[in-house]
């Protein structure tokens, strides 16, 4: 956690003035002067990524502007589809979301970037229970309490339930009660603090709590890693025009070669941002594809 | 010194200690368990304003069926040094969410957890309104519960429970009172010396009268010396008392000294009067004989001498009877001024020769009702043993006077004090202690006294002695 003086000492370090950086991050971040009269770009972030340190996101929104050039302002909501909802009705110009939403609306959205973890653009779903429980299988958690994420999440929702059905299960019958939490890290609280059995993690957010706070995910045990997923991607509006997404994307796909873009890639826990293709969310449409036929039948 | 318990000089401090450590002690203790219940009741309080303020998110919670929303507004920023134990069950009657989420399991039956708690409030129709119960103490410590109805618009969906108990600020609890007992021993180490010192101090006095008691019977009433408290309290005047006592006991033993010597010298009176009568009648026989026989015959020298030296042995015989019987009322001549004046014109040689001055003051103006010769004779004696006493350079003063009832004469002299032991046997005849003396002026003075029905006293001091003496007017007749 980043404290208040580790705070000031960054925007020393960048340069930024203070002038605006108490000014919430939903509302306007700092206006350089250097910014113009451009219309600030409306940057939405979801649980996908560990949205709660707020001093870390304005250090990125500055940097962020410095290099664009133009206001970069961090929305943020709380459930996944509120953020779906405003990037495609024209709220947001970009978005970081889960796979499993990007590949519900491939067609309208624009893919900018795909976050390397672990040197490669790809993360897993992680099913944890209590470090002190006797769980060792998905299959233990049978009339138990169970977490999910969000229910438009990948890892949290979506590859757990598909993994139920391929072992012949249903997933709304399988477990006692499931509740969502609305974010990984949530998530792993419910499971640590003992409100539910088991949870569906994504892996990135488990591992970066691992390094950040290891008290946390002491008490959580991995019983499942999925296959390799498409990383949650970074995903441009339907209006977002295209000089304004390249310039994006070459922003992001310098960040780890600049100084201050790698210490705050260090803070994310990413080695850097990666260009992609749609394909590499091939899996995750067809969990998708055969959950929804799974349903219907 | 005594140091049993019962000695005021203990009792008193030691009472006021114990006052001291009592009243310390009930303090702490009523403000200890005063201070217990506030904090009982404010937690209730807060309890209660808490579960009010969650419980419009809660019904939204349990309406949207939000675990996760109900779940983290309850286990709070504390998490687990949580206050109390807060539960929200559904409608169902099943736990929905719990800061203690491993004690009460999502989906888990109000009856399985909770099998002491009585029957819901939420299945009435009209919502019951919240409040704080106490309920005996549970083994998990619960001693308080808080049931507050979660009701939206459409009616009751669901409960919150807060289980109530003491741990929360026991350590606070204990942390006041360890501050209470450390504030009340600080106060006891000034208040139990102050105590004890005031205890003592108002011992004192009492400490100080017992001990004069003591001396009671044990010493002379007449030298004991005591200090008695003095002031208005009940002490002030037991001592007050206690000193009257004490010079009342002086007195009577003053008094019973003087008639004791007063008896003892009549008794001397008597036997002296007796043996001079006894002596006295022969001896006159015997004298009457000589004289006749020598006027009746020629007598030849040798016989004349023998008769002369037995007349002079026999009328030696008759001065020395004489001057023991003392006669003081054969004279009926009456005292006059002049009389005085005589005996201060007799002594006169003598003073001379002692170089003793005189300071006489006498102011009698008429002659008075008392026989002149043995109040001379009196005068005389007293005046002649003052001339004795006195040092050379010093002055023998005399007083007379008379207030119409009787004489009152009082002789001074200055020099050294008389013995105690002498003056008790001061008149008798031929005191022990006066070999030297001539023996008689004293004892005669006093039998004056005594016949004409008055006194004489001495009083000696450290640089003079005086003698007084009273003689009532009139009283001629007496026996």
């Amino acid at each position: 956690m980043l404290t208040r003086r580790d705070l000031l000492r960054a925007i020393g370090l960048l340069g930024i003035s203070p002038s605006g950086w108490c000014e919430p991050i939903a509302t306007g971040a700092a206006q350089d002067p250097s910014a113009g009269e451009r219309p600030a770009l409306r940057f939405g972030l979801t649980p996908v990524i560990l949205d709660d340190r707020v001093a870390f996101l304005r250090l990125w929104a500055s940097w962020l502007e410095r290099q664009l050039a133009r206001p970069v302002v961090f929305i943020q909501r709380a459930r996944y589809r509120e953020i779906m909802d405003l990037l495609l009705r024209g709220g947001l110009d970009l978005a970081w979301i889960c796979g499993y939403p990007y590949v519900q609306h491939r067609r309208e959205l624009s893919l900018i970037a795909v976050p390397r973890f672990q040197g490669q653009p790809k993360y897993r779903s992680y099913v944890i229970v209590g470090a002190d429980s006797s769980f060792t299988a998905l299959r233990d958690l049978q009339g138990r309490l169970f977490a999910w994420s969000d229910p438009d999440s990948n890892s949290g929702y979506l590859y757990p339930r598909f993994a139920l059905l391929e072992q012949g299960l249903d997933p709304d019958r399988f477990f006692r009660r499931t509740f969502f939490t609305w974010g990984h890290r949530h998530a792993v609280e419910a499971v640590a603090e003992g409100l539910a059995d088991g949870a569906a993690v994504d892996s990135y957010v488990w591992e970066t709590l691992a390094r950040r706070v290891p008290a946390l995910t002491e008490r959580t045990r991995i019983i499942l890693r999925s296959p390799l997923f498409g990383f949650p991607p970074l995903a441009g509006a339907p209006g977002l025009a295209e000089p304004d997404l390249k310039a994006i994307r070459q922003v992001l796909l310098r960040q780890d070669q600049d100084p201050i873009g790698r210490q705050l890639l260090d803070e994310l826990n990413l080695d850097g941002f990666a260009p992609a293709r749609p394909a590499l969310f091939d899996d995750i449409a067809a969990m998708a594809a055969r959950l929804d036929a799974g349903r219907r039948t | 010194m005594s140091l049993t318990p019962a000695s005021y000089r203990h009792r008193l401090p030691l009472s006021l200690s114990v006052a001291a450590v009592v009243t310390a002690v009930s303090m702490a203790l009523s403000l200890g368990l005063q201070t217990l219940d506030n904090l009982r009741e404010d937690q209730g309080r807060n309890a209660l304003r808490l579960g009010h303020a969650m419980s419009e998110v809660l019904v939204q919670a349990l309406l949207h069926d939000d675990v996760w929303l109900a779940y983290s507004l309850l286990r709070g920023p504390e998490k687990d040094a949580a206050d109390a134990t807060w539960i929200v069950i559904d409608a169902g009657q099943r736990v929905f969410a719990s800061n203690r989420p491993q004690h009460f399991r999502l989906d888990q039956p109000l009856e399985g957890a909770l099998p002491w708690l009585p029957v819901a409030a939420s299945t009435s129709d009209a919502p019951v309104p919240a409040l704080v119960r106490s309920i005996e103490r549970q083994d998990d410590g619960t001693r308080r519960v808080l049931r507050l109805t979660l009701a939206s618009e459409g009616g009751p969906v669901g409960e919150l429970i807060a289980l109530l108990s003491d741990r929360p600020f026991l350590a606070r609890f204990r942390e006041i009172l360890v501050g209470g007992v450390l504030v009340t021993a600080a106060v006891l180490a000034v208040l139990l010396p102050v105590g004890w010192l005031w205890g003592r101090r108002m011992a004192s006095p009492l400490m100080q009268l017992a001990a004069c008691m003591a001396r009671v019977g044990t010493e002379d009433a007449r030298q004991l010396r005591c200090q008695v408290p003095e002031s208005d309290s009940e002490i002030g005047q037991l001592g007050r008392q206690f000193s009257a006592m004490l010079a009342a006991l002086a007195e009577k033993d003053a008094l019973e000294q003087q008639m004791l010597q007063a008896e003892r010298l009549a008794a001397v009176g008597r036997v002296a009067a007796g043996v001079a009568h006894e002596v006295n009648n022969p001896l006159g026989g015997m004298l009457m004989a000589i004289d006749t026989y020598r006027q009746g015959q020629v007598l030849d020298a040798r016989t004349a001498r023998l008769l002369d030296l037995i007349d002079r042995a026999l009328q030696q015989i008759r001065g020395s009877v004489s001057a023991l019987l003392v006669e003081a009322r054969g004279d009926s001549r009456t005292l006059a001024p002049t009389d005085l004046e005589d005996v201060r014109t007799l002594v006169q040689p003598k003073l001379a020769r002692s170089g003793v001055g005189l300071d006489w003051n006498v102011s009698l103006a008429s002659a008075l009702d008392l026989p002149a010769a043995p109040v001379r004779q009196l005068l005389l004696n007293l005046l002649l043993n003052a001339i004795e006493a006195a040092e050379p350079g010093g002055a023998v003063r005399v007083e007379a006077g008379s207030d119409g009832s009787q004489l009152a004469v009082r002789v001074e002299n200055p020099g050294r004090p008389i013995p105690a032991e002498q003056l008790a046997h001061l008149f008798e005849p031929y005191p022990e202690q006066r070999p030297h003396a001539q023996g008689l002026g004293l004892w005669i003075c006093y039998q004056i006294a005594s016949q004409l029905g008055g006194q004489i006293r001495v009083a000696s001091s450290a640089e003079r002695t005086g003698f007084q003496v009273e003689l009532p007017l009139g009283t001629e007749e007496a026996p």
